[in-house]
């Protein structure tokens, strides 16, 4: 017993040494943007947002939500001259 | 990292409502380019009204309420503790602000008399007054702020402001896109940063899903401390009735004079106002909490075609995306009571009573520094406080700055600065700023949240102290995570203002706003005063008293009570 506890011990001092560790996850995010309709280098959506979580996704060429950082305000939406937006309801508060 | 220097005569940070009429009034008497207006993210769609207002709702119409009469209401609304002079200063010059704001295209609702359409929604007056295109209200400001020749630069996060011996010297931040430093030298600068909303964690757990613009983090209640202006009111918490989950506002204020009213799950009203105070909250928070649980906004008594008008506005306007919310759940106003819930708590003095401490001039203790709007507590003012008072701060620097010279070597300042901003790109693999602030956020929920108590804020204390240590593990990947990152520096700085003052105040008052279990009673022997706050020469935070100036507008005790007792007597609640 008393080993389990001087390991535990010994453990607590290594943990707040021993560095960090990440790993990658996916989140759902609430705005969908329309590939079909959206204008490559028109960026008023990404001026738009209030919370700068849009930006031009490099492998498509055109805006995409980066973070799930949406206060889903629908500026994007409202702005987007081409309607090529739909902001959902984030999936927490659904 | 490339850096850019610019001087102004001005510099506005923040450019919502109040940096907007700030920078414009500024501009209007300054060489085009003189007036720096920074703004986070983009005017068009910046601050608190990025989607607009659907009204005003503390404007003082002749006819329909006089000065006096409105600084009596907010006088009782904030439990007697205000600068009775700033509250009148905004009331005399608010309706020429109104005439401005006409001038400049916005609309305000009339009737067929074309007098002014006040309604009432305060507890004694009636001062709200619908805009019917209130969406519209960014373009009219950001088409002003170009014409006025403001030199506006967006993306720009504040992130301290500069000093020389005691008063302003400008502003340093960086550019959330590119990551370039930016020094701004000027002679005085406004701050209109807006509330600190992202401080408690909304019940969603969705750190973005609050009540206020996400961006509006407390960036200019922090900026204010650093630079060593008081604060006040800090413990007199905003705390909203709110559309439970989605966390926007259920809009009583709209809906109120079209009938719609706030009830119980009986469908009783409980509450004789439905206006934003602490003591409101307070009976809120006792209905949500008991058998007659939980509150509910009614609209279904209604007539279809009020609903199509509340729909018309609360679905373009302000919180848009509300409709969809409500569809997505199969609700509908004609059918269903709209569930009602707190929200997560702030800082904000548009609604409540918290900011940095301004008289009726928009100055701080800082010379050279005044601020506006949601930061400066001018309590209860709103968007027209906030717009109100930007274009008083320009007013009162214009004529600062003709004895000010730009400062010279501020080298020190600014290469520290540079250091700290740039701090967490060092650690690309540290922890993420969302996990750094969740945390700090539910512990704010844990120990901040009221009911208050000692032993809650005490322990409180001690973890946003720790965290204040743990800041130096978070990192950075990108100029978007920095401003997270300086975001988390602004969110636990609040946090530590909002438990040390809410110690300090060892009575209750403002209803739920501040309210002790430890001290339950309203204290006006020891506490009819402001608890404000100060970073002092040894970098601490410190706290103190500052008396109530003698009122300009008398208020006998019972007055000074009269947002006390708003819940419904028994006989009267059957009858809703």
């Amino acid at each position: 017993m008393s080993e389990l506890c001087d390991r535990e011990s010994a453990k607590a001092v290594q943990a707040k040494q021993v560095g960090n560790a990440q790993t990658v996850r996916n989140f759902d995010v609430p705005v969908i943007v329309d590939r079909a309709k959206c204008i490559t280098g028109c960026r008023i959506c990404i001026d738009s947002c209030p919370v700068d979580c849009l930006a031009v996704n490099p492998e498509t060429g055109k805006a995409h939500m980066a973070f799930d950082e949406c206060w889903y305000c629908l500026a994007c939406e409202i702005d987007c001259p081409k309607d090529a937006i739909t902001v959902k309801i984030p999936f927490l508060l659904r | 990292m490339s850096e850019s220097i610019i001087d102004a005569d001005i510099v506005v940070v923040g450019g919502g409502s109040a940096g907007s009429t700030a920078a414009i009034r500024a501009a209007q008497s300054l060489p085009r380019g003189r007036v720096v207006l920074l703004e986070k993210a983009h005017i068009k769609r910046s601050g608190a009204i990025a989607i607009g207002m659907d009204g005003l709702n503390n404007a003082i119409i002749p006819g329909h309420a006089t000065a006096e009469q409105y600084v009596k209401e907010i006088t009782m609304a904030n439990d007697g503790i205000v600068n009775q002079r700033a509250i009148m200063e905004y009331a005399v010059n608010s309706y020429a602000m109104i005439e401005e704001l006409d001038r400049w295209g916005v609309k305000f609702q009339k009737t067929e008399s074309g007098d002014f359409d006040v309604k009432k929604v305060h507890h004694r007056g009636s001062y709200v007054l619908p805009m019917p295109e209130g969406y519209d209200l960014k373009k009219i400001l950001t088409r002003v702020l170009k014409r006025a020749g403001v030199r506006i630069e967006n993306r720009v996060m504040a992130t301290r402001l500069l000093k020389d011996g005691d008063r302003i010297a400008g502003v340093l931040g960086f550019d959330t896109r590119d990551g370039e430093f930016v020094v701004i030298r000027a002679k005085a600068v406004i701050l209109c940063c807006g509330a600190s909303g992202r401080l408690g964690l909304p019940a969603s757990g969705y750190l973005y899903g609050t009540y206020e613009n996400p961006s509006n983090a407390g960036d200019g209640y922090s900026l204010a401390y650093h630079a060593g202006a008081e604060l006040t009111g800090i413990e007199c918490f905003q705390i909203n009735p709110l559309i439970k989950d989605y966390n926007g506002p259920a809009c009583a204020y709209v809906t109120g004079p079209l009938g719609g009213h706030t009830v119980n799950a009986q469908g009783h009203r409980f509450i004789e106002s439905d206006y934003w105070s602490g003591h409101m909250m307070m009976e809120f928070y006792r209905e949500l909490h008991s058998e007659n649980g939980p509150v509910y906004l009614k609209l279904d008594h209604l007539a279809p075609e009020t609903l199509t008008e509340i729909e018309r506005v609360l679905h373009r306007t302000e919180r848009p995306s509300r409709g969809r919310f409500h569809q997505g759940r199969g609700k509908s106003y004609g059918q269903d009571m709209v569930e009602m819930h707190i929200s997560e708590i702030g800082l904000c003095s548009g609604h409540s009573g918290s900011g940095v401490w301004v008289n009726e001039r928009g100055e701080t203790t800082v010379p050279g520094l005044y601020t506006a709007g949601d930061m400066a507590c001018v309590p209860h003012n709103y968007l027209l406080g906030a717009l109100t008072y930007g274009k008083l701060c320009a007013q009162h620097a214009l004529d600062y700055i003709g004895d000010v010279e730009i400062s010279a070597d501020l080298s020190g300042q600014i290469e520290a600065e540079r250091a700290r901003v740039f701090a967490p790109l060092s650690r690309p693999n540290g922890i993420p700023h969302h996990q750094f602030e969740y945390k700090v956020r539910r512990l704010v929920n844990d120990y901040l949240q009221p009911p208050k108590s000692a032993n809650r804020l005490q322990t409180g204390l001690a973890h946003f102290m720790r965290a204040n240590e743990e800041l130096g593990e978070v990192g950075a990947n990108s100029p978007h995570e920095l401003m997270r990152v300086m975001e988390s520096h602004f969110i636990r700085d609040c946090a530590e203002m909002a438990a040390r003052s809410s110690l300090y105040r060892t009575e209750s008052r403002w209803g739920l706003y501040h309210y002790r279990q430890d001290f339950p009673k309203l204290d006006d022997e020891n506490w009819f005063a402001h608890v404000n706050l100060k970073k002092d020469s040894a970098g601490s935070m410190s706290l103190f008293k500052r008396p109530v100036a003698p009122y300009i507008v008398p208020l006998d005790k019972a007055e000074l009570r009269g947002y006390h007792g708003l819940r419904v007597a028994q006989e009267s609640a059957l009858s809703a």
